[in-house]
């Protein structure tokens, strides 16, 4: 009778691990998803630093336009000052 | 005369018994397929020296002071002993029978304050630990160095692929399935009277199928301590053979087109995402499984210094110089547990057994998992990164990818198989969490 006991505590404890993984799992991937929307919304950081680097490199020589310098410039400083950071 | 008898009787020749040469030469077996074979060298080689030097007659290295009294202390001692333990010595029988009472006493039946009056005695006289006993309780039996090394793996892990894809932490998920059918099995021998493992035995037993050292040790050591020895070296022994049993579980899952799945490139993970990553996992285990917080906690702040960028110099020592001291002396105290008294039994036969069932389920398990999702997602997934979901960090990952190279030469998986590859090491440890408050 002790081993028909035993065997049920592990079928219980086999339902339950799995059971917990996966739904921890799950939260942990809902929360990650959620994370790097949040911070690809409010912190677009890596897009900034890669257009900042190839643009003053192809608008530069072409860049009689004002807007195009004033554009060109503020990506620069936005480039130096999180660089500095 | 007398003193050449006395200088024989206390050779290690004469002393040693069959049980003892026998892992002696399990001792030499192990450094074999560490030195020539390269199975886990940093770790074989350690726990097969370990193994020898515990088992070097009359040494007593690895065990306590107690132990050693009773085994070789003069007949007075032992008689005050046998007064703190609160047993009577019958003065007919002779000194080994004393010898053998004690030592069925001091383990089974005395009370604890009563071992400790016993350890005083044996101390007082001149008896000290052994110096592997010593290891062993200061790193394995406190927790510590399992901990330390789980530090060091998520120092060294990078969790790039896994945050740009994060669904691939299913995969991770199940091929959890391993540990915990190989428990089932496990209680399913005992019960159809093959084999003797209680539920606690079962689940440590399980365990390797997680595929992850530090976890394998750290769950045994709470849960079934007197298996520690087989269980860590079924763990690392079958870590190494990972390349050889996995492929053909892979192959024989998958169809040829499905290996040839081509998988879209992973988008650029953003340095603040892998800084944040660790705390959203502290604080999700703090929420839900604080069993699991020890292990993972560990694995949170190594990868916390690794990827905050401003204590390199811990981050280094802690995938480096730590990690590697730790290593010596985890090695050297499991293999203080290579003793014949507990390794040399059948029960070693079927946990060497459950363990390599636990790592086929665990990949198949995956394996299926990743078809699962191909059938459901938008996204292609490979079912050969399904296999990965066993940590076994990277060896696992390089396995899913070099078999998908040979399907399609111009097919990497590497990078997209690290993903479930890590969600198995988180996996693994939220699997240890749950047995340890099941049954801790």
């Amino acid at each position: 009778m002790q081993d028909y006991e035993l065997l049920q505590d592990g079928l219980a404890l086999m339902a339950l691990g799995m059971g917990v993984v996966f739904v921890f799992l799950t939260i942990l991937v809902i929360s990650v998803t959620l994370m790097s929307k949040l911070i690809g919304r409010f912190e677009p950081a890596p897009v900034v630093a890669e257009t900042s680097k190839s643009s003053p490199q192809s608008a530069a020589p072409s860049g009689q336009n004002d807007e195009m310098m004033a554009v060109i410039s503020a990506a620069v400083h936005r480039y130096r000052s999180t660089r500095r950071r | 005369m007398d003193k050449l008898v006395t200088l024989w009787e206390g050779s290690g020749l004469y002393n040693l018994e069959l049980g003892q040469a026998a892992m002696i030469l399990v001792g030499l077996l192990l450094l074999y397929l560490a030195i020539y074979k390269k199975f886990e060298p940093l770790l074989l080689v350690p726990i097969g020296f370990g193994g020898i030097l515990a088992n070097i007659p009359e040494a007593g290295l690895a065990i306590s002071a107690l132990d050693q009294a009773i085994e070789v202390a003069r007949p007075a001692v032992l008689q005050q002993m046998a007064a703190a333990l609160g047993a009577t010595l019958d003065p007919l029988a002779n000194l080994d029978a004393w010898r053998e009472s004690l030592k069925a006493i001091a383990h089974d039946s005395a009370a604890p304050d009563q071992v400790r009056a016993a350890k005083d005695i044996a101390m007082s006289v001149g008896y000290g630990d052994g110096m592997l006993y010593s290891f062993y309780s200061v790193a394995i039996a406190s927790g510590i160095a399992p901990l330390i090394i789980f530090m060091g793996v998520g120092a060294m892990t990078d969790f790039g692929p896994l945050l740009a894809n994060p669904r691939t932490l299913f995969l991770g998920a199940a091929a959890q399935f391993g540990i915990f059918a190989t428990l089932f099995g496990a209680v399913v021998l005992s019960s159809m009277g093959i084999m003797d493992f209680s539920l606690n035995q079962a689940a440590a037993i399980g365990i390797i199928g997680g595929a992850d050292g530090p976890t394998s040790i750290y769950v045994s050591s709470v849960l079934a301590p007197e298996l520690l020895g087989a269980i860590a070296v079924a763990a690392y022994a079958y870590m190494a053979l990972v390349p050889l049993i996995q492929p053909p579980i892979m192959r024989l899952l998958t169809t040829q087109k499905e290996r040839e799945i081509k998988m879209t490139q992973l988008r650029p993970v953003s340095k603040l995402e892998k800084v944040v990553f660790p705390l959203v996992l502290l604080i999700l285990v703090a929420l839900f499984l604080p069993d699991a917080a020890p292990l993972l906690g560990m694995f949170c702040f190594g990868n916390l210094m690794r990827e905050c960028g401003v204590v390199e110099r811990l981050s280094d020592t802690a995938q480096n110089a730590l990690i590697n001291i730790v290593t010596i002396i985890l090695g050297l105290s499991v293999g203080s547990k290579l003793m014949a008294e507990s390794f040399l039994s059948f029960e070693t036969l079927g946990i060497l057994g459950l363990g390599i069932v636990a790592f086929g389920i665990g990949t198949a398990a995956g394996v299926l998992m990743a078809k699962l999702m191909n059938l459901v997602s938008k996204m292609p997934i490979n079912p050969l990164i399904g296999a990965a979901g066993v940590s076994a960090v990277p060896m696992a990952a390089r396995v899913a990818n070099k078999v998908g190279l040979e399907s399609n030469p111009h097919n990497f998986l590497l990078m997209h198989a690290m993903g479930p590859n890590v969600a198995g090491v988180i996996g693994s440890a939220v699997a240890a969490g749950v047995m340890i408050k099941y049954l801790g």
